[in-house]
């Protein structure tokens, strides 16, 4: 338990140690920034019945980012250290295989919530602004970001299970996004083109953005979260074994 | 003796080809073992699945008599690793990695500090703690490798060409550090540099095409393979009947001089019995100048080669 948290303590001070984690930030937070005044502004010109920070939550600039920050911030993890050889140095220390890709996943997993943090500051303006209570709804806001975390959970463990596979950190990268674009666009388009209400059934329970759009309401369906946190935990198991893999050559 | 490492009929196979082939030594605890072989003889291979990088295709290899498959994570608590390429994070501190990595190992907090400061003391990279691994020399970053290599105090320690990219002095200094280690660990060394085996090791292990072609000591090495000895003897105002009247001395199976201006050298070739003072002896009865009589040494770069090279040939 010690080795993890030892590992996982520089896994995250590797993010702030380079100037990319900063670069990555502040594009993140503008596009954010970018939604979060679209979202107003075309709320403010009389938009439907919708809260503001729902809307906030399931408008494309929101999504465009989510699709490309699991396998950008993944992929430099086991793709950099199988380049420059430090994974020599890692695998012949006495950790095991699984406690490396934990300590990676739970490090990536953390600057990934550290890089949302800043977007409470909306909530706030939003209530600095005069907002009534009625349109700043806070459980329905938690269960937004529950979302967020849950999909962004699934999405590194796609960028990390990539990440092993390869040396090249532009490989891991392009092939996580093909990864996670896959996953997130068969959702939608299974949901909308099926012609069975079983298939479309089946179809909705991968589409991310019917879940975002549930939980930004407020509904929390366990069946999403059921979903998110099983196939993450399958892809780091993968990921455990594609590392063990160099000992079955 | 206790044996260290334990390696029996150890083979691991490339994509159908041979890095190590069948290879079997074992290392007593507390000795210095050079480990020698041109590019690409199964060095690093070898080291490798000793340090559990790599499995192994079959054969088996026991460190502290845990197997290194099996009980993986023993063996790797007891050794201490340096690889060939010395990898390092760039981005973090000297002080910092060196911190990280023993706390990887197992050192507990409270001796992590002294234990730092100690190896840093021992690998001459006190005064640069605070900075920046990627941005140190050559020599430094392989010193901080040594360093992470004996930062947890290891039974065993495993050195893949340490003293690659060193300046001369740093070499010294590296060497310095091995031949300490001595009594209280054991270490495994590979290197490219013949005379650096002779200073540090005790015994030598020449790997060549995945195979152990020869393990002893340097001396003995030596003799095994030369059969006999050489002398040499300078002299001057000898005349021809000179190598005639050499050739007489017991022992001796050939004589051939080269002239060197006035002075004549001769080498004699002769059994294993030490023949210099009676080539003394000769010179002094017939009046002959003696300026140098030695023994000439063959070095390990001759056994060597002459090792690798038959095994080539044989092929």
């Amino acid at each position: 338990m010690n080795v993890f948290f030892t590992l996982w303590r520089r896994e995250i001070a590797a993010y702030f140690l380079s100037p990319i984690a900063y670069v990555f930030m502040i594009f993140f937070l503008l596009i954010m920034g970018l939604n979060f005044f679209g979202v107003v502004q075309a709320l403010a010109e009389g938009g439907g019945n919708i809260q503001v920070m729902q809307a906030f939550f399931t408008w494309i600039f929101f999504w465009i980012p989510m699709l490309v920050v699991g396998p950008l911030l993944t992929m430099r993890l086991f793709a950099e250290e199988k380049r420059s050889g430090t994974i020599e140095m890692l695998m012949t220390a006495p950790v095991s295989d699984t406690a490396v890709v934990l300590a990676k996943y739970f490090g990536a997993l953390v600057f990934f919530v550290i890089t949302w943090l800043p977007t409470l500051a909306y909530v706030a303006i939003l209530k600095a602004c005069g907002a009534a209570d009625v349109t700043l709804d806070y459980s329905s806001i938690l269960t937004g970001y529950l979302c967020t975390l849950l999909v962004g959970a699934l999405y590194l463990a796609i960028g990390l299970f990539c990440s092993a596979m390869t040396k090249n950190q532009i490989i891991a990268m392009i092939m996580g996004f093909v990864l996670v674009c896959g996953v997130f666009f068969a959702g939608i388009i299974f949901s909308f083109i099926s012609r069975s209400d079983s298939a479309r059934d089946i179809a909705t329970m991968f589409c991310s953005v019917q879940h975002m759009m549930d939980f930004a309401r407020g509904s929390v369906d366990t069946r999403p979260v059921v979903f998110y946190v099983s196939s993450s935990a399958l892809l780091l198991f993968a990921t455990v074994k594609l590392v063990e893999a160099r000992k079955w050559k | 003796m206790e044996n260290m490492i334990e390696v029996k009929n150890l083979t691991k196979r490339f994509a159908g080809c041979a890095a190590v082939n069948d290879v079997s030594f074992t290392v007593a605890k507390g000795e210095v073992v050079g480990f020698l072989g041109p590019n690409g003889a199964g060095k690093s291979t070898t080291m490798r699945i000793l340090s559990c990088y790599l499995p192994a295709s079959g054969g088996e290899a026991k460190v502290a008599g845990f197997d290194v498959f099996r009980h993986s994570l023993e063996v790797r608590r007891r050794i201490g690793y340096l690889p060939e390429s010395t990898p390092l994070y760039p981005e973090m501190r000297v002080d910092e990695y060196l911190s990280y990595r023993a706390a990887l190992k197992g050192v507990g907090s409270r001796r992590r500090r002294a234990r730092v400061d100690e190896v840093k003391e021992l690998c001459g990279l006190t005064d640069v703690g605070r900075r920046i691994v990627g941005q140190l020399s050559k020599g430094y970053k392989q010193r901080v490798g040594m360093a992470d290599a004996l930062v947890h105090d290891p039974e065993l320690v495993i050195l893949d060409e340490p003293t690659i990219g060193l300046d001369p002095n740093q070499i010294r200094q590296v060497r310095e550090v091995i031949r300490n280690l001595a009594p209280k660990h054991t270490v495994l060394l590979s290197t490219h540099i013949l005379p650096e085996v002779e200073m540090t090791c005790q015994r030598v292990l020449i790997i060549n095409r995945g195979k152990i072609v020869a393990s002893d000591t340097p001396d003995k090495l030596r003799t095994r393979l030369q059969g006999g000895r050489e002398i040499v003897a300078e002299l001057r105002g000898a005349g021809a009947d000179a190598a005639q009247a050499l050739q007489q001395l017991p022992g001796v199976s050939k004589v051939t001089t080269e002239p060197d201006g006035e002075w004549t050298r001769y080498i004699l070739e002769c059994g294993a019995e030490d023949i210099r003072p009676l080539v003394f002896a000769a010179a002094a009865k017939s009046g002959w100048t003696l300026r140098e009589l030695r023994q000439e040494k063959q070095s390990l770069e001759d056994i060597f080669v002459a090792l690798t090279r038959t095994e080539q040939e044989a092929k």
